[in-house]
């Protein structure tokens, strides 16, 4: 293992980190794209800060307990899967996912998974799938004359880039659905109006794919981020530290476990209620060594002509 | 189709013919650019439309002369100007001259064609088929790896024709062709194949191909078009291709692995996991498949437990495999009518199927047994699916990896037995590679973490492939990343440090003229070099095959796993220092 997760692991020792539990919906089903970099570089990211993401697998038939989860994470599939992951999530996990979502869960979906969060998705033949409509938007699949929209794609988000690889027939429209970025390079929601992605609280979709998270160190961080805040309270040191009226996730959990063994390891945060105990990631995310990360998003901004960009990206480090 | 009667040779062409046929222009090796089928591409759809029945033979058989000839000069040509092999050149303009060249020349082979085509194993099938077929005193005529669009096969063709639109000894060859996943409708319309194998169905180059459903459709077109006088060899451990067969009217030969044992590691544990199916469910009623034995992603002994349709009866049984050796393996075969031993000179459970797949075929066509057994014993790897080059001490060993199941199954067969290897991994993402690289990230590299001796990265995505493996928890200082290119930015860095570098050094020179500054001034020189961003890299695969090979101690194997781009550029590579052959000098069937 590396030695950066290894002097983690030191720090481990002392105090319990703290855990994230992400739920990822229909692996077997929906992991056509690398879906699982996005998963990978979820868990690292927290490892490398002694933080512990724990991934529960949720396939098809399996119950969505908004407050089991701290992130979700969606990923896209191929034509044939889509329709029985459609009418699950509809009949079995809409409710789940509405409360977590409207509760801030951050959740990360793309690709197919973006396009049923939105209303609907259209095929080229056959009846449309019925979306959940967290996002004000709407699929359609002109046929396999109209061409796909495939290649690398850069977006302008939240005053920074990000880069991946997109590849889909189905169009998407959004109502009043904010954009998650605007398009630099690429085609993005349409190939018509610059829009890429959706945003809806702390939900995000995007038909960024390649691995989207490994190359977009910033907008991993991002999701680890808004997780903790949410889980641990605004002010995290002192959220958790007095407990300041906030209930620990695993407070909130325990009304609702299932099944017992499963939370066993789960460890228990009371040491970090010792006053005048730091953990950094509950101040702030450790900054880490991203040089390869940005180097490689900066690789995507080049071969886009984004020259200036990837300097910028390159600099700011 | 008989067009009309052959002229009969006179002895001026017979000398002519032996002149020609010396100068080797029957080798048939791909052009240096591979070729890469675009869905639909209208040059493609041309050839299927139904053959023109020319009331005027005269006139078709006109046209196939001008074909093969302005095929065969453009060729030559191409070969001359040392461009590339000349084979594709060569289909490109016979094509372009007649498009039914294809169709007026297979069908003047009276020993028929064999299509091999599927995900993964084409080269390596095709290979063995050969072998066996040339054990057993066929002449055997291929199109080469890479050239397996039409105009690859109409350039095999063109290239083995006389001057008079007639294939030269055409009723002693048997042909096989590998063709290419998404081009088969086109090909068994143009070919009259009397037997066709499907190895295998993976997900493979998505913005090239689409989703694994639409090459599937392609392939039911192509079956739905078959003489039912054909055989179809399909493996009866991928669902996919099992139920090609149901509903054929023609014969069916299964192959399959009974059971695995004894230093190949079937699937299983924690591994299982991280290996993406791409057929879970079951095509009559859309339950998901249950396995008995799973060998890798969806192959294996699968059932549905809804309907009851499940894997085939096998013809062609392989089973008791025996690692020999790191690439021999002793496999028992059962058939109908005897059992047999054969020993498969390539490593991994991946070519026992290429192997078994072999065996079928040669069933299909009744060779006998013992030029089959012999046939893939003697078998000579392709280039890039584990041959052999000796470079100052060390050997290098290329397998190539192209998609994520590929390159499992290669990390699987290398780290299994827990030596530690020296690897250099090449990653493009040309045209004939696909775009797209987000399958790295469905290799399951964590199954070889331990197992690096060394590591050095290559390719246009070497970036991407670098932070594949942090991910996978690889330490950063534990491999060497050689980028094709350095990026444009840090070019500039690099210069801007230089740039100041200078400003400086004039303005100390200028201030204190005389003085000695050269001694303070080195130091200086390599901490600014070390802090810049650029240093110690290196970029290109010359560079980074250097880095590999010395990393790789005398007497060692350095494993190169690249992908098909990749692959070329390391064969250039070592053909500029001399280690093999030009590709299109090598011996041709």
């Amino acid at each position: 293992m590396t030695e950066q997760s290894e002097e983690q692991e030191g720090q481990k020792n002392i105090i319990p980190p703290i855990t994230l539990t992400l739920g990822h919906l229909y692996p077997d089903q929906l992991n056509l794209y690398g879906d699982r970099g996005n998963i990978l570089t979820l868990q690292q990211r927290c490892r490398w800060r002694g933080i512990q993401l724990r991934v529960v697998e949720l396939g098809i038939g399996d119950a969505l307990d908004p407050d089991a989860y701290d992130l979700l994470f969606i990923g896209g599939g191929q034509d044939r899967d889509q329709a029985p992951v459609a009418q699950d999530l509809y009949e079995t996990k809409s409710i789940g996912l509405w409360a977590a979502i409207e509760d801030d869960m951050p959740v990360l979906a793309v690709c197919g998974g973006y396009q049923l969060l939105a209303h609907y998705y259209r095929p080229a033949s056959g009846s449309d799938l019925k979306g959940l409509g967290v996002f004000d938007a709407w699929t359609i699949h002109r046929g396999a004359r109209a061409p796909r929209c495939i290649g690398d794609i850069a977006i302008q988000w939240n005053g920074q880039t990000l880069v991946g690889f997109e590849n889909h027939g189905g169009q998407t429209y959004l109502g009043t659905a904010k954009p998650l970025g605007k398009v630099l390079k690429g085609y993005g929601n349409n190939a018509q109006d610059g829009t890429e992605g959706a945003s809806y609280r702390n939900a995000f979709g995007t038909y960024l794919h390649g691995s989207l998270l490994p190359k977009n160190p910033h907008f991993a961080d991002h999701l680890i981020e808004l997780a903790l805040k949410r889980s641990y309270g605004l002010n995290w040191r002192e959220g958790l530290g007095t407990m300041n009226g906030a209930k620990t996730p695993d407070e909130q959990r325990n009304g609702t476990i299932t099944s017992p063994e499963e939370w066993k390891e789960l460890p228990i945060p009371e040491s970090v209620k010792k006053p005048g105990v730091t953990i950094d990631p509950l101040v702030k995310l450790m900054s880490l060594d991203d040089s390869l990360e940005w180097e490689a998003h900066s690789a995507i901004l080049e071969r886009l002509g984004l020259h200036n960009a990837a300097s910028a990206v390159l600099r700011s480090r | 189709m008989q067009h009309d009667r052959p002229v009969r040779p006179t002895r001026r062409d017979a000398r002519k013919e032996r002149r020609v046929s010396s100068k080797k222009v029957t080798s048939t090796v791909e052009v240096g650019e591979p070729e890469t089928a675009q869905i639909d591409a209208p040059d493609e759809v041309q050839t299927s439309t139904p053959p023109r029945r020319i009331s005027t033979r005269a006139r078709s058989s006109l046209r196939a002369s001008l074909a093969v000839v302005g095929g065969r000069t453009a060729g030559a040509l191409s070969r001359r100007l040392l461009l590339g092999g000349g084979t594709s050149i060569a289909g490109v303009v016979a094509q372009r001259l007649y498009p039914d060249i294809i169709e007026h020349l297979s069908t003047q082979l009276q020993q028929g064609s064999i299509l091999v085509t599927g995900t993964n194993g084409k080269t390596t099938t095709s290979g063995f088929i050969a072998a066996i077929l040339r054990d057993a005193g066929l002449r055997v005529w291929r199109n080469r790896e890479g050239s397996n669009l039409l105009r690859g096969i109409a350039g095999a063709l063109v290239i083995r024709t006389q001057p008079n639109g007639r294939l030269r000894r055409a009723g002693q060859a048997i042909s096989i062709f590998e063709v290419d996943e998404a081009v088969m409708p086109q090909a068994v319309r143009v070919i009259p194949a009397r037997v066709v194998v499907f190895t295998n169905l993976f997900r493979d180059q998505l913005d090239r191909y689409g989703e694994v459903d639409s090459v599937l459709e392609r392939w039911q077109q192509a079956i739905a078009a078959l003489a039912p006088e054909t055989t179809l060899v399909l493996n009866a451990d991928d669902p996919t291709i099992a139920n090609l067969g149901r509903g054929f009217a023609g014969r069916v030969i299964y192959f399959g692995i009974e059971d695995s044992t004894q230093g190949v590691e079937r699937q299983g544990g924690a591994n299982d996991r991280h290996q993406v199916m791409d057929t879970r469910v079951c095509p009559n009623c859309g339950h998901e498949y249950s396995y008995t034995l799973r060998l890798y992603s969806h192959i294996g002994h699968y059932r549905c437990p809804n309907c009851g349709e499940g894997r085939p009866r096998v013809d062609v049984a392989g089973g008791d495999i025996e690692a020999i050796a790191f690439d021999r393996l002793r496999i028992q075969v059962e058939l109908p009518d005897r059992r047999g031993e054969i020993i498969v000179p390539l490593p991994g459970l991946y070519n026992v199927y290429n192997a078994l797949a072999a065996v079928a075929t040669a069933q299909a066509l009744e060779i006998a047994w013992e030029p089959t057994a012999s046939g893939i014993e003697q078998f000579k790897p392709a280039f890039g699916r584990g041959e052999r080059v000796q470079t100052e001490g060390r050997t290098i060993r290329m397998l190539l990896a192209k998609n994520p199941t590929g390159f499992n199954e290669v990390l699987r067969t290398l780290f299994t037995d827990g030596s530690k290897r020296h690897m250099l991994f090449v990653l493009n993402d040309n045209i004939a590679d696909g775009r797209d690289i987000s399958w790295i990230w469905d290799v399951d590299f964590e199954q070889a973490l331990p197992g690096f001796a060394s590591l050095t990265i290559a390719g246009t995505r070497a970036r991407d492939l670098a932070l594949r493996l942090k991910y996978a928890g690889l330490n950063a200082r534990e491999m060497t990343v050689a980028p094709s290119m350095p990026l444009r930015a840090e070019r500039q860095e690099m210069h801007a440090v230089s740039g100041q570098r200078r400003a400086r050094q004039a303005n100390r020179q200028r201030a204190a003229r005389g003085a000695t500054i050269a001694a303070e001034d080195a130091p200086l020189r390599t901490q600014e070099i070390a802090q810049g961003s650029t240093a110690e890299k290196v970029y290109g695969i010359a560079r980074a095959l250097d880095k590999a090979i010395s990393q790789t101690p005398e007497g060692e194997t350095l494993f190169v796993v690249p992908t098909y781009t990749g692959l070329l550029e390391v064969h250039h590579e070592l053909e500029r220092r001399g280690l093999t052959p030009h590709y299109w000098e090598e011996t041709g069937p």
